[in-house]
């Protein structure tokens, strides 16, 4: 079973869990993505982007913003993933974080879920 | 010539070792308690790098005299390995944020001379002066 | 150590110990300034007051003047974090001195001139959040009848954006003797975006080119902020997106090209996501927002659009700007009788 961590920080907070689970390389994501939280990411998904054949699963139900800080350190990382073979999932996108992918043309190359229930945004 | 005397550094004991040993020079050439205090300081760092980046090494304190102005030296040497960006280690900021101390840029303030010789895999030499004035 | 300064100490402080009042206290206070401004280090100060106390009550226990001593030794690495903190706000100085002149330099080079075509009004604004632009505008003025333009937002802000830039200026440089179609100006931008930047590094272009001959403005967008296209005789917006990957991600991506016609009044607002992504206490502002504040002002200039929406948005953030904030407006002119 999943057991999925969650753990609140304070404003300006970023936390990445990692758990695997059989294969899959699940991340769960948790704060705002900006520039100042973007460095702290990019550290975390360097530990796994280099292993080949990676099955990376990003989960952002837990995100309410991001910019195009954040949105790099994913561009940055899918390209490292593929050129090793890999495969990377990204889960649990809110409508806010759902039309950045759409706009930048990154859904099309990236394999997106949105989140299950979209009809209330998840902002709070 | 001049007398030099010296200490092995292996364990965080011999740092104090050193520092008394520079406490001792400072004050038979005649320093005044806050240099000494400077000087026993500026020891210190040096035998804490050589404690942790190096493992062994050794610090070496001699009292020395030119042009009629007296003052101590001090040598800090190991085979560590070395320093491989000078530049960078003498950068404000650089080691103190890493909470490793004063640093270089410290024990260069806090003596009137400073000089660092080092090679990659080889080792580091650190001789500091101060005088008195 | 400047003998007059322990002098005038010890005097301060034979006064307040005789009489202990906030007068003398007040005094050496303003005392202590002298010792910064001499760059007396803490360790001195201690060694002062003790040479001091000596001379004024010679008769304490020996205790005291040791813990002089060893108070001294405390002080040692307060004096060198000080030094440092001083040498810091000296190098702090120099490279806000080459950030100055980092900014002209941009400013002169990344210099775009406003088209001038018959029936077409072009207003536009650029703020950059920090001190460097990471926002870009590009106007082309081909012939008479032809104005282009490309919004660019490189990712991040600051020195890194304000590098890459120079990278998209001398592309699009290079553009006016060849096709200037949107999906053909950003397919030539992408493949030299894509050989020069790094992997997590990318950028958004919108690329606009309105014929004055036919009254059309085609467009191509990289990943880039939908324009708002007004529609003056039914008084509505329509959002202008065309599919297309952002720059710098691989090659031989297919941009998409639509056209709409313009009609007398319409008008076209090109923006950055520090437009849209305004973001005030309250949360995220609203598209309709924007379009609102727009619709306000429609009948006066396109510049004075541009300025009018900059204001608005940069008074909600209290003038403190998110993120780099860039609108470009193409306003069709009511024809000239």
């Amino acid at each position: 079973m999943l057991q999925k961590l969650k753990i609140r920080g304070a404003k300006m907070n970023l936390q990445v869990e990692l758990l695997e689970q059989d294969s899959i390389q699940y991340f769960k994501v948790i704060g705002e993505i900006d520039a100042f939280t973007a460095p702290i990411l990019r550290e975390r998904l360097a530990t796994v982007e280099g292993t080949p054949n990676l099955q990376a699963e990003l989960d952002l139900s837990d995100v309410d913003y991001m910019d195009s800080t954040g949105l790099g350190v994913f561009v940055g990382f899918y390209k490292a993933v593929k050129a090793n073979g890999g495969h990377v999932k990204i889960t649990g996108l809110n409508r806010r974080l759902s039309r950045l992918f759409e706009i930048t043309g990154l859904s099309e190359i990236i394999d997106i879920e949105k989140k299950e229930s979209e009809d209330h945004d998840a902002t709070i | 010539m001049s007398y030099r005397s010296s200490v092995d550094i292996y364990t965080e004991w011999d740092i104090v070792a050193a520092r008394q040993m520079g406490r001792n020079e400072a004050k038979k050439t005649g320093f005044g308690t806050v240099d000494q205090a400077r000087i026993t300081t500026a020891i210190s760092e040096l035998a804490r790098n050589i404690y942790l980046y190096a493992g062994k090494g050794k610090i070496e304190i001699e009292r020395i005299s030119e042009n009629g102005f007296f003052g101590i030296k001090i040598i800090a040497s190991d085979e560590g390995p070395g320093i491989s960006d000078l530049r960078k280690v003498m950068e404000d900021g650089y080691s103190t944020s890493g909470g490793l101390g004063a640093g270089m840029p410290g024990v260069k303030r806090l003596m009137d001379d400073f000089k660092v010789v080092s090679e990659p895999g080889v080792g580091t030499t650190i001789t500091a002066k101060k005088w008195l004035h | 150590m400047p003998r007059e300064v322990g002098r005038q100490y010890k005097e301060i402080l034979k006064k307040y110990i005789d009489s202990q009042s906030e007068e003398d206290l007040y005094v050496g206070q303003q005392f202590s300034r002298r010792f910064i401004e001499k760059q007396i280090a803490p360790e001195d100060v201690i060694s002062i007051h003790k040479t001091a106390l000596l001379e004024l009550l010679p008769d304490l226990q020996e205790e005291v003047w040791d813990s002089m001593d060893f108070l001294i030794e405390m002080m040692i690495h307060y004096g060198l974090t000080l030094r440092e903190h001083q040498s810091l706000i000296r190098k702090q100085e120099v490279m806000q001195m080459e950030m100055n002149v980092a900014t002209q330099v941009q400013g002169t080079l990344l210099k775009t001139s406003t088209p001038n075509v018959k029936g077409l009004d072009v207003g536009w604004v650029s703020q950059p959040a920090h001190q460097m632009n990471g926002d870009y505008v590009y106007f082309l003025n081909e012939n008479q009848h032809v104005a282009s333009v490309a919004v660019a937002d490189v990712m991040g802000k600051g020195i890194p954006a304000a590098l890459c830039m120079s990278m998209i200026k001398f592309g699009m440089d290079g553009l006016e003797q060849g096709d200037t179609d949107p999906r053909a100006v950003l397919d030539v931008i992408n493949r030299i975006v894509e050989k020069s930047v790094d992997n997590s590094m990318f950028i958004s272009m919108f690329y606009g080119k309105y014929d004055g001959c036919s009254s059309t403005f085609s467009y191509s967008s990289a990943g880039h902020e939908p324009a708002l296209y007004y529609h003056a005789a039914s008084g509505t917006f329509m959002e202008l997106d065309a599919k297309g990957l952002l720059l710098g991600i691989k090659t031989d991506v297919v941009y998409e090209e639509h056209t709409v016609e313009m009609q007398e009044g319409d008008f076209i607002a090109m923006m950055t996501d520090g437009v849209t992504e305004t973001r005030t206490e309250e949360g995220f502002i609203e598209i309709g927002e924007i379009q609102q504040l727009l619709k306000d002002v429609r009948d006066q200039s396109a510049q004075k659009m541009a300025e009018h929406l900059y204001n608005e948005l940069a008074g909600l953030q209290e003038y403190r700007l998110g993120d780099d904030f860039t609108i470009v407006i193409f306003k069709k002119d009511p024809e000239e009788v």
